[in-house]
């Protein structure tokens, strides 16, 4: 029914998965397999994360990016993505919205970086009018000038990923995590963290977010809602290339090699039972 | 048709044919067919916005340009490609470049190769992943062929038009020849009434049934082609960029050299020109636009969009001339140049505070004027590689010692063609002093997405009434004020003139205002 409305509509049709509290590398993993083996349109919203997670662009680099020495000590996970773009700490008051579409599922649009980076803020602009002064500025979701919101994406030849980080809440400290990157915005203007993002839960409740994101979608597709239950591994050959860096690779001291093994154990561990590599039941 | 006949008849390579058809012209040089590749590569880098120049002297068409500043759906105008472009080949061996991928983008990290020394590549093959900002991108191969050599290694980081790898393409894969030569074209004017799908920010791939995408189609209309008259050789019928030049490059050659053909063609009898009897050839010489004369090209493409309106004046410079005089006597720093320049900069930008909508970017999307708060003020310099401006930045919160050494740096980073991107990017206005060079001043464009230019002639000392009527001599500087009608009137433009004039003929005020 829904399919044949859909072509009545002329609107191409997306797979909605929406879920909570899904671990970060978890949804990564999940985001790159269907980017590369379905040939299906999907938008994924995950309602908030698990532990503080730091995510990095697929070449970012610990050392430049992060207080290492911190994350270290704090055991705080990194992970490095399979899309590019900069750096994020990710907890329970992130909200993330992925659009993984065929290249020629838009009408019109082209897949390369920036149409799609407009496109997907056209999915949002509407939710602010009366509320915030919604725009997207250079390549981040902003309210005024600070940013509630950042965007990575992945393009394939017939496929793309644009998946985004909204600030529903954060906690200030783990801001700290976080080097001044070298490459800012050029809106950011010398800002540190704290003055340069805001809390998406200062504008609007989490639920009308969700809520309003859904409906933004709904008229720019048609919905076919998914559960976790619904999406199976049937690619078990596929190895995705997200994954969470070793405490050497975050450089940690060569010499300590005795400890660092141990250490190595333990942090992988603590980790690993917050952030499943598991197939998606 | 003489040459459809022939062509059917006798399939040759394309440097056989060309030399056949066309026995007066030398066959064509790799640069003469890479000047028609790099006017493509020229229109698809269109949105690169590294390169910001102003121009002297040209006229104007009103058109509506592209933002870069508010939320950018420019899908139209959009002439990026996720394939690679290659030059046209040379004894088989094509140098790959890495091909704009997106609004400038100078520069992707190269993160992995799929393919590898000696494989064989299928047209539309994934060859590498590059990231480029927020995005990794996939390049696909344009041509099928061989891959002959890797020029980088992932980690690298490759500037967009430089050869990621080399190829063997098969020839029959980089000209694929229709079986019928096609009509001669007739010149037509493009239609600029109306611009494509601007407040959309959608294109639509076909026109009229005919499937290219939107970088082909603004090819087509710079040589005056109609693409419904194109066949196309791409998949499922599309369009391709080589189609559009070899339809332009047959109808160039048909017109050119038909009668040289019918001679060839009735018996080999070649009547030699004066000219080549006396051994004077006069060849013409194409030159494949590289750099900053191809960031120009693009630059004036986007220029001609503005409606401008040009306001032009006089300023007394006597005050100026004593005190760079005075400047320079004072100077103790040998390594420091003063010129009129910084002055003139420094009281620019205290008239750009009196009146910053001169300091602004329009977005012809949004319809939105953006003032910019950093007096980025960008300066025309001609250099051995061509026009460039880069900018000195907050010039506000410069002194005017300050801005004589950052311009002193740019000008000899220029010279060196060594500027960054940064330091020629998000220039806000734009000076442009040909007087430097000559004439009495210009008529510049408008460096989009900026929404004036200000060129200034040379100072020259004419005979001027004195309040007390009697005939002294006077600096008189001639300026140009190009601005963009649909941010500026006459009325804001003349103002702002008249700001910066007085602190041009009374340097003294500079002093007062400056904090």
């Amino acid at each position: 029914m829904a399919a044949s409305q859909a072509r009545k509509a002329g609107l191409p049709i997306i797979n909605l998965l929406r879920v909570k509290g899904m671990p970060i590398l978890q949804q990564l993993h999940l985001e790159e397999r269907l980017l590369r083996t379905s040939s299906q349109n999907w938008c994924i919203i995950n309602d908030g994360t698990t532990r503080p997670t730091i995510v990095m662009g697929v070449s970012g680099k610990a050392k430049e990016l992060l207080e290492t020495d911190a994350v270290l000590r704090d055991e705080i996970p990194v992970i490095r993505r399979f899309t590019g773009g900069g750096t994020v700490i990710v907890d329970q008051g992130t909200i993330f919205v992925t659009f993984i579409c065929n290249k020629d599922a838009i009408s019109g649009l082209q897949s390369y970086p920036r149409p799609i980076m407009s496109w997907s803020s056209l999915i949002y602009k509407n939710m602010f009018q009366g509320i915030g002064e919604f725009s997207l500025r250079e390549n981040d979701y902003v309210i005024g000038n600070h940013k509630f919101g950042g965007n990575a994406q992945s393009i394939t030849k017939n496929r793309w990923v644009h998946h985004t980080s909204f600030l529903w809440d954060y906690e200030i400290s783990n801001m700290g995590y976080l080097k001044m990157p070298t490459r800012v915005p050029e809106y950011r203007q010398a800002r540190n963290h704290a003055e340069f993002i805001c809390r998406l839960k200062e504008y609007m409740s989490r639920s009308d977010f969700i809520d309003g994101t859904m409906d933004s979608v709904a008229s720019h597709f048609a919905l076919r809602s998914l559960d976790a239950d619904d999406i199976q591994n049937s690619s078990s050959q596929f190895e995705p290339s997200s994954r969470i860096l070793t405490r050497q690779e975050l450089g940690e001291e060569a010499s300590m090699e005795l400890v660092g093994t141990v250490s190595q154990i333990s942090y992988m561990a603590a980790i690993s039972s917050t952030c499943p590599t598991s197939k998606i039941a | 048709m003489i040459c459809r006949q022939f062509h059917q008849k006798n399939p040759r390579s394309l440097s056989q044919w060309w030399r056949f058809v066309s026995s007066a012209t030398a066959p064509p040089s790799r640069a003469s067919s890479a000047a028609a590749d790099s006017e493509l590569v020229s229109a698809i880098r269109a949105q690169d916005d590294i390169f910001k120049k102003p121009k002297m002297l040209f006229s104007s068409k009103n058109r509506c340009p592209e933002s870069s500043w508010s939320i950018p759906i420019g899908i139209s105008r959009c002439r990026f490609t996720t394939q690679t472009m290659a030059d046209v080949p040379f004894n088989g061996v094509v140098d790959v470049p890495l091909a704009q991928t997106g609004e400038g983008i100078a520069e992707c990290e190269l993160l992995k190769w799929f393919v590898q020394e000696g494989e064989q590549v299928e047209e539309f093959q994934p060859l590498c992943e590059v990231q480029s900002d927020k995005a990794t991108i996939e390049i696909t191969s344009r041509y099928k062929g061989r891959v002959s050599k890797v020029v980088h290694v992932p980690g690298d980081i490759v500037k967009v038009g430089e050869t990621l790898l080399k190829m063997v393409v098969d020839e029959d894969a980089l000209f694929s020849q229709p079986s019928e030569i096609l009509e001669v074209i007739k010149a037509q004017v493009p239609d600029v009434s109306k611009p494509e799908d601007a407040g959309s920010g959608l294109s639509k791939p076909k026109v009229g049934g005919v499937m290219s995408t939107p970088a082909v189609r603004n090819l087509a209309k710079q040589y005056g082609v109609n693409i419904e008259d194109v066949r196309g050789t791409g998949k499922e019928g599309r369009v391709l960029k080589e189609d559009i030049l070899a339809y332009a490059a047959r109808g160039g050659v048909l017109n050119e050299t038909s009668a040289s053909a019918n001679q060839n063609l009735e018996g080999d009898q070649i009547i030699p020109s004066i000219s080549s009897t006396y051994g004077w050839e006069y060849e013409d010489q194409t030159i494949p636009l590289r750099g900053f004369q191809r960031a120009m090209v693009k630059a004036m493409t986007l220029a001609v969009k503005i409606p401008h309106f040009h306001y032009v004046d006089e300023i007394n410079c006597n005050s100026l001339v004593e005190l760079k005089a005075s400047f320079q006597r004072a100077n103790s720093d040998a390594g420091v140049k003063h010129t009129f320049l910084p002055v003139l900069i420094k009281s620019l930008s205290l008239a750009l505070s009196k009146y910053p909508m001169l300091n602004s970017c329009f977005s012809d999307e949004s319809q939105e004027v953006t003032l910019k708060g950093s007096h980025n003020i960008g300066i025309a310099m001609a250099t051995p590689h061509g026009l460039v401006v880069p900018n000195i930045k907050k010039v506000q919160s410069l002194s005017i010692f300050e801005i004589t050494k950052e311009l002193a740096r740019l000008q000899e980073l220029a010279l060196a063609n060594k500027l960054s991107s940064d330091d020629i990017s998000r220039g806000t206005i734009t000076l442009s002093n040909i007087g430097a060079i000559g004439g009495k001043f210009g008529s510049p464009l408008i460096n989009a997405p900026e929404v004036s230019i200000i060129a200034i002639g040379r100072i020259q000392k004419v005979p001027q009434y004195g309040e007390d009527g009697n005939v002294y001599p006077a600096s008189i500087m001639t300026v140009n004020i190009g601005s963009d009608h649909r941010v500026l009137d006459g009325a804001t433009v003349a103002k702002f003139c008249n700001e910066w004039k007085q602190f041009i003929e009374k340097p003294e005020l500079l002093m007062l205002h400056t904090k």
